[in-house]
């Protein structure tokens, strides 16, 4: 944060030429700014009294406790699925070292949803437990999911793919050499990876659980459908129940905190992780074949972790869904609002996406400053923003759910999600030095010419991955679509919610499922591109 | 085509954050001609190249193409408006053009049929007449920078400027790519700079040689001139491998008389009872059976077609080179002498 200071001197150099990227930093910085600003100076008044006095402690300890949970089940499932599909060779490698990725398609709330049927009294485990022992429901104990630590649970399951993503890729791009260093000196496995892969690999796994800890600090569905009186839920409520945005806000306040340090944890240690990189050998690493009892038990570990996070509750809400005792309600004006609401706020977030990218990659003067708002956004959760614009619609007495609200919650969207969709154009930017822009100019191309010719073909396949991941983040975010959406006008993921809510889960189950479907695209052609990229397509 | 005129490079001086990275630097590029712009990483050779090429406005001077005015603190023709050709150390190839539209590229002006044929030709003269459809990642590193030169060269620009053209490329390639780029640029008479910080480089690609350090042009003239006669020790040692030896003229002589002999001093430098430092460069130093002065060599290793020898006289050590049919081992004992057209004194 100390670099806010030092982008102040970038303000002075600007131009007609920085309009755009001024713009962008309004659009996606106002929302932010706004919302801190409320909670600080519009906050108290009796509701905020209340909550101090009654629930603000808790909101906070349980959010803690929660994310600590969180990192003890993270850590021990995905950190050692990592090491396993990287380093050693065991029936089913190949197919779960890409279908351990796939959680990420999944919102928390809905395998909160599956979870909470497939685990509750009248669900399909517990009842096979009764029909095994011949018990009744009151003879027994059975942990509740609806608790907090079942909510540590659920989220774990949802958001372990960051953690093995980044230990999977701090596992392989670290040196080789250091390993087989290790080995010629006597180390055994054991000690090659307490000693020298674990510590290597360290940074990669601290960012992918702190980008892991911060979705969870901003998740509301699954919190909120699972009982657990997190901040973000406290957030949702002082508006729902108490009607006061302003409370919220400063309840929101410490959620940004929390939000913005864990950001701030995961991009200083991604840097640090950048050091040990050595782009320049291809690391191929040899596994080693396991056998007998070890082979079995990698499988079956990796297996158990698939079908934690993902296997088990999809395949329930699959039986959910082609359930006929609950008749389903059709979903197609959800599907369609749906649709309409993710393309929307998926073109506009593209296009300051795209300015942003752009700007960035020629060093516009204000770019860091730019890319410090767009990263401050997505560390907002969506409850606190969509907060600010309720708070801003009732400041100018505005319908709370009509078009204006519509609009606020596409700017909410902007604010929110423009950066998943900027890293990917500028990933795809990275490997365009700047001697093209050079080459083009000193071959006569003005700036139109070189935007159209040059930039916009390099950044074509980093924007079509950008829009596509703009989309299906939008479709899946439910807190700011459930505060500012249209009276009466449901989305799918707003669907899902509320038939959960209302207990009716094999109802919930075809929205549901819908989402995750859409998910998986984005997943499964991201999972393509790591194993392609690592075959080294670039010369 | 326009007549070749020269680019004036005059006193031109750029700061960063009030630090002159280019220092009053004067340049004169000949047509067809090429200059070798030689210095250190950080000497602003780059900046130099960037201010030519209008990628950046000159603080203080001005550049000019014949008696065009190019640039000045007030004037900026942008460079997509100058018509200077540019190849890089990475080549910059566009990646999702194939050769043939790379090369086009520069063509736009002509209509597409002209510039297809044009652009066809010059793969035809750089012979890769077959790759017309590749795309760069296709092309090894040499075709690659041969696409590159042959992009820079077909819209006819009034300069070349080369960033460590051959320095991503292995040895053997260099030669060759020297020899396209070489031929281009004579055959098109265009003025043309190559920054490099290899001095053995500079010295068989250029027919001038202009020598950057902290921002200032230090001395230009031919190789052979730049090699033989620096004008001061910083020179020296940047265009290779020199020691130096103190050395005194003793009263009544003309000699500089240091450890591995005595050099005729020129006539200037002949005063007696005073210090002066020779330079002595690898192949100063001659092997001379009748020579008093004795040297034992420590190491002796082939060299190529030279013989690389590690001596020592009077608890001096030198690296020389001797013809390789010169017998050396380790361990003898040689006469020597200093071969005073290869000496300079400061």
């Amino acid at each position: 944060m100390l670099g806010v200071l030092n982008l102040l001197p970038g303000i002075k150099r600007l131009s007609l030429n920085d309009v755009p990227m001024t713009l962008a930093a309004f659009i996606v910085g106002a929302p932010v700014i706004g919302a801190i600003l409320i909670g600080i100076f519009a906050g108290g008044g009796d509701v905020w009294t209340h909550i101090t006095q009654t629930f603000f402690w808790t909101y906070t300890a349980n959010t803690l406790a929660i994310m600590v949970l969180m990192t003890i089940l993270m850590l021990i499932s995905a950190v050692p699925t990592a090491w396993l599909v990287t380093m050693y060779d065991f029936p089913g490698r190949a197919l779960f070292s890409w279908v351990l990725i796939l959680p990420l398609a999944v919102p928390g709330y809905v395998l909160a949803f599956s979870y909470a049927d497939f685990l509750g009294v009248v669900g399909p485990f517990q009842s096979g437990i009764r029909e095994l022992t011949g018990l009744s429901a009151r003879d027994y104990w059975f942990p509740d999911i609806r608790s907090l630590p079942g909510c540590a649970f659920v989220l774990s399951a949802a958001l372990y793919p960051y953690v093995y993503l980044s230990a999977r890729a701090g596992f392989q791009t670290q040196s080789l050499g250091a390993l087989e260093a290790a080995r010629s000196l006597g180390a055994n496995a054991r000690t090659r990876f307490w000693r020298i892969a674990l510590p290597g690999a360290r940074p990669a796994i601290a960012a992918g659980l702190a980008l892991a800890l911060m979705e969870a600090a901003a998740d509301y569905g699954a919190a909120g459908f699972l009982g657990v009186q997190t901040l973000t839920v406290g957030v949702f409520r002082a508006w729902s129940s108490f009607g006061d945005p302003a409370a919220g806000a400063r309840l929101a306040i410490v959620l940004i905190g929390i939000c913005l340090f864990l950001q701030w944890l995961e991009r200083h240690d991604r840097g640090a992780a950048g050091y040990q990189t050595n782009a320049r050998r291809a690391h191929i690493i040899i596994r080693t074949p396991l056998k007998g009892t070890q082979a079995l038990l990698a499988t079956g570990f990796c297996a158990l972790v698939f079908l934690l996070g993902f296997g088990l509750p999809v395949t329930n809400l699959i039986a959910q869904a082609l359930d006929v005792r609950d008749q389903t309600p059709p979903i197609g004006s959800a599907l369609w609002n749906s649709l309409r609401l993710a393309a929307l706020g998926a073109g506009a977030a593209f296009c300051v996406a795209l300015i942003i990218a752009l700007g960035t990659h020629k060093k516009r003067p204000i770019a860091q400053l730019v890319n410090l708002l767009t990263a401050s956004g997505y560390a907002v959760p969506g409850a606190v923003l969509a907060l600010g614009a309720l708070y801003a619609l009732v400041q100018f007495k505005l319908p709370l759910t009509g078009s204006a609200a519509l609009g606020l919650l596409v700017w909410v969207y902007v604010c929110r999600f423009t950066t998943a969709g900027a890293q990917p154009m500028e990933a795809a930017l990275k490997r365009a030095p700047e001697s093209y822009d050079h080459a083009a100019r000193s071959l006569g191309a003005g700036p139109m010419r070189r935007l159209l010719s040059i930039d916009l073909p390099i950044i074509t396949p980093g924007a079509s991955v950008g829009a596509l991941i703009l989309f299906v983040e939008i479709l899946k975010e439910l807190p700011a679509t459930l505060m500012l959406r249209p009276f009466d006008w449901d989305t799918l993921a707003v669907r899902a919610y509320a038939y959960a809510s209302d207990e009716r889960l094999s109802a919930a189950a075809l929205p549901s499922l819908a989402i995750t479907l859409a998910g998986l695209l984005p997943v499964i052609l991201l999972s393509w591109r790591l194993s392609h990229n690592a075959s080294g397509r670039h010369q | 085509m326009t007549d070749p005129a020269p680019l004036i490079v005059e006193t031109v001086t750029r700061r960063y954050a009030g630090r002159a990275v280019v220092d009053a630097a004067s340049l004169r590029l000949e047509p067809g001609r090429i200059t070798a712009l030689l210095g250190k990483s950080g000497a602003g050779k780059s900046t130099l190249l960037r201010l030519i090429a209008g990628l950046e406005r000159p603080d203080a001077g001005a550049i000019r193409i014949g008696d065009k005015l190019l640039s000045d603190p007030k004037t900026m023709i942008p460079a997509e408006k100058r018509r200077i050709g540019l190849i890089f150390q990475d080549f910059a190839l566009f990646p999702h053009l194939t050769a043939l539209q790379n090369i086009q590229f520069g063509l736009s002006s002509l209509p597409k049929s002209d510039a297809q044929a044009l652009a066809r030709d010059w793969l035809e003269r750089i012979g890769l007449g077959a790759r017309a459809d590749a795309y760069p990642h296709q092309l090894s590193g040499g075709e690659q920078q041969r696409v590159a030169i042959a992009r820079a060269f077909a819209p006819e620009p009034i300069a070349i400027l080369m960033d460590e053209p051959f320095s991503g490329l292995d040895p053997a390639l260099r030669e060759d790519l020297r020899d396209v780029t070489l031929g281009a640029v004579r055959a098109s008479q265009t003025p043309a700079l190559l920054v490099t910080h290899d001095a053995h480089e500079a010295m068989v690609s250029a027919d001038h040689l202009a020598v950057m350090r902290a921002g200032k042009i230090v001395q230009e003239g031919s190789p052979e001139a730049v090699y033989t006669q620096p004008v001061d020790k910083g020179v020296a040692t940047a265009l290779g491998p020199i020691i130096f030896l103190d050395g005194q003229v003793t009263n009544g002589e003309t000699a500089i008389h240091t450890v591995f002999g005595p050099l005729e001093a020129p006539d200037s430098m002949c005063e007696s009872g005073k210090t002066y430092s020779v330079g002595i460069r690898p192949e100063a130093v001659l092997i001379d059976a009748a020579s008093p002065i004795k040297a034992d060599i420590l190491v002796s290793r082939r060299n190529g077609p030279m013989r690389q020898l590690q001596i020592e006289a009077s608890g001096v050590k030198a690296m020389i080179l001797v013809p390789a049919s010169v017998p050396a081992e380790a361990g003898q004992q040689i006469g020597i002498r200093l071969d005073p057209s290869a000496c300079m004194v400061f």
